[in-house]
């Protein structure tokens, strides 16, 4: 079986095979030897399952984290739907809620699945479940979707180490938002040229993020980036669907990511040296919560 | 980095937040800590150091070493409550900051471990992104331990014919070899080895292999299971 040696590959054999890249996706994870189609699917289920509990727990709760810099925006955002002022479809509203939804229950220590990372965990399912409810995809597209998105993930994965710590928030932010725009693409029925479109689009769009997180936690500016991300995906989605292409093939612009996050200083990559950690609020903030820490 | 990974490295674990590397990895290393110690620890002093000592209340690493090491999976709901589950299960436990050591990766534990049996047992590990981590040193041996297959680890005299007699030993149980290291320091002088396997070596075996002469020490360390 084909590996997918890099994205060209993967569209080549889409294009031979006829099949979408969440097909393919599930061929590879099979021929890995170690699960059968059955046992994959029932794995890929079992995580959306959970992205689902995470979301509908987060949307409930209004508990702070143990740094009290997060908890209770994933509330404001959904019921903000409602309002007069509201400008946008359901359909982004609870993108965007079910990110903070899920990073909130993440940093209250609750369980998420971490997609590519725990970070950038709130992306994916908040594209997913939102889409799936919104534009009633079936179970069996959702699975293919999220399968889609993990092979992106993976064919990346062996060119960059995904974490801040390695090439900045390109690493975890950017990525999952690359695997959900193929994720978006896959459910609504694009061609793998277009997953990849999208993919790439948004990899242009995240390139050089860099990872700054006050006082070192996993929350600002984490929550609210995940957040945001989900619209930038359903963006980029959105292009490649309608037809706009990436001029750089995406396994160029990998490669551009991957140069980038190696020119990002090590203060910019998870260390709160530089960037948002270094304001005078986020340093204010981590001198009273080091003192309350011993 | 080229190696071709299950999608389920991607998409998943399922875990408990904040932090894939210090939370979850945090776990994963104290588990893989706890089968070196082959489960039986009673005391135990983490030594923290660079970005796990300046963060690790914050992101939950304390409990997740704790959760670890009584045997906590990376999803278990109890890691929120890993010092009351130490207190309850008896284990002593405490924490010890060590600011920067420049040698070792961003995060980085040493694990000093008083064992039932009064042993004492000291394990350094690196929790390196992902939720992947590796353990370097177990006593004054430099190791390369990643959990992800069952692992006999063991430290003998260099001496002709030790692999052939292991592998013997293992083949008898019709366990397969995934794959095996050895090093050594000099010709003659104390050697190293690392054999993974596709099942953990029953306890009877691995007393067969402790009294062929000339061997040290053998740890019979299980994978991670979560
Ligand atoms: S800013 Fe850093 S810690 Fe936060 S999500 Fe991005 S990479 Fe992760």
């Amino acid at each position: 079986m084909n590996k997918f040696a890099n994205f060209k590959d993967l569209l080549a054999y889409c294009e031979t095979e006829n099949c979408s890249i969440g097909e393919a996706a599930l061929r590879y994870e099979v021929s890995l030897g170690d699960r059968t189609t059955e046992a994959i699917l029932q794995g890929v289920q079992t995580i959306l399952s959970q992205m689902k509990d995470t979301i509908q727990s987060g949307l409930l709760s209004e508990e702070k984290s143990m740094s009290g810099l997060s908890g209770g925006f994933s509330k404001k955002v959904i019921t903000f739907v409602d309002s007069p002022t509201a400008f946008l479809s359901p359909l982004e509203h609870k993108m965007m809620a079910y990110a903070l939804a899920t990073l909130e229950e993440n940093s209250r220590m609750k369980r998420i699945v971490a997609c590519p990372t725990a970070g950038a965990s709130g992306v994916v399912p908040a594209v997913l479940i939102a889409l799936a409810e919104e534009k009633q995809i079936p179970p069996e597209k959702l699975q293919m979707g999220l399968l889609a998105a993990g092979l992106v993930g993976e064919i990346v994965s062996r060119r960059m180490h995904l974490s801040g710590a390695a090439a900045g928030c390109q690493a975890e932010v950017g990525v999952a938002t690359g695997m959900a725009a193929a994720a978006i693409v896959e459910c609504l029925d694009g061609t793998p040229q277009q997953a990849l479109d999208a993919t790439a689009i948004s990899f242009k769009n995240m390139m050089g993020l860099v990872c700054d997180p006050v006082a070192g936690l996993v929350e600002v500016p984490c929550v609210k980036r995940n957040s945001v991300a989900g619209l930038h995906a359903s963006a980029a989605a959105t292009l490649a669907l309608s037809g706009v292409y990436s001029f750089v093939p995406l396994d160029e612009v990998v490669d551009a990511m991957v140069s980038v996050g190696r020119m990002m200083s090590p203060k910019l990559k998870e260390s709160a040296e530089g960037g948002l950690a270094q304001t005078p609020t986020a340093l204010a903030f981590t001198e009273q919560f080091q003192k309350k820490e011993k | 980095m080229t190696s071709h990974g299950s999608l389920f490295d991607i998409m998943g674990p399922i875990m408990i937040g904040p932090s894939s590397s210090h939370t979850a990895g945090a776990v994963r290393l104290a588990s893989l800590a706890r089968n070196v110690a082959n489960g039986k620890v009673s005391r135990v002093n983490f030594v923290l150091y660079n970005s796990f000592a300046k963060t690790y209340q914050g992101h939950g690493t304390d409990k997740g070493l704790i959760a670890g090491l009584l045997g906590m999976g990376v999803e278990d709901e109890g890691i929120r409550h890993a010092e009351e589950a130490a207190k309850a299960q008896g284990l002593d436990f405490r924490f010890t900051v060590w600011e920067e050591a420049n040698h070792y990766p961003p995060n980085t534990v040493r694990f000093e471990m008083e064992l039932e049996n009064g042993e004492t047992l000291t394990v350094i590990g690196h929790s390196i992104g992902g939720g992947k981590v590796y353990i370097s040193r177990i006593n004054e041996y430099n190791v390369s331990l990643k959990g992800e297959y069952p692992t006999l680890v063991m430290f003998y005299h260099d001496e002709p014919g030790m692999i052939w007699r292991v592998t013997k030993i293992i083949a008898e149980q019709n366990i397969n070899i995934a794959s095996l290291t050895c090093t050594r320091r000099d010709k003659g002088t104390e050697a190293f080895m690392a054999i993974c396997l596709d099942s953990l070596l029953p306890d009877e075996q691995v007393e067969e292999i402790r009294r062929i002469p000339h061997v040290y020490t053998v740890h019979n360390v299980d994978k991670i299971t979560s």
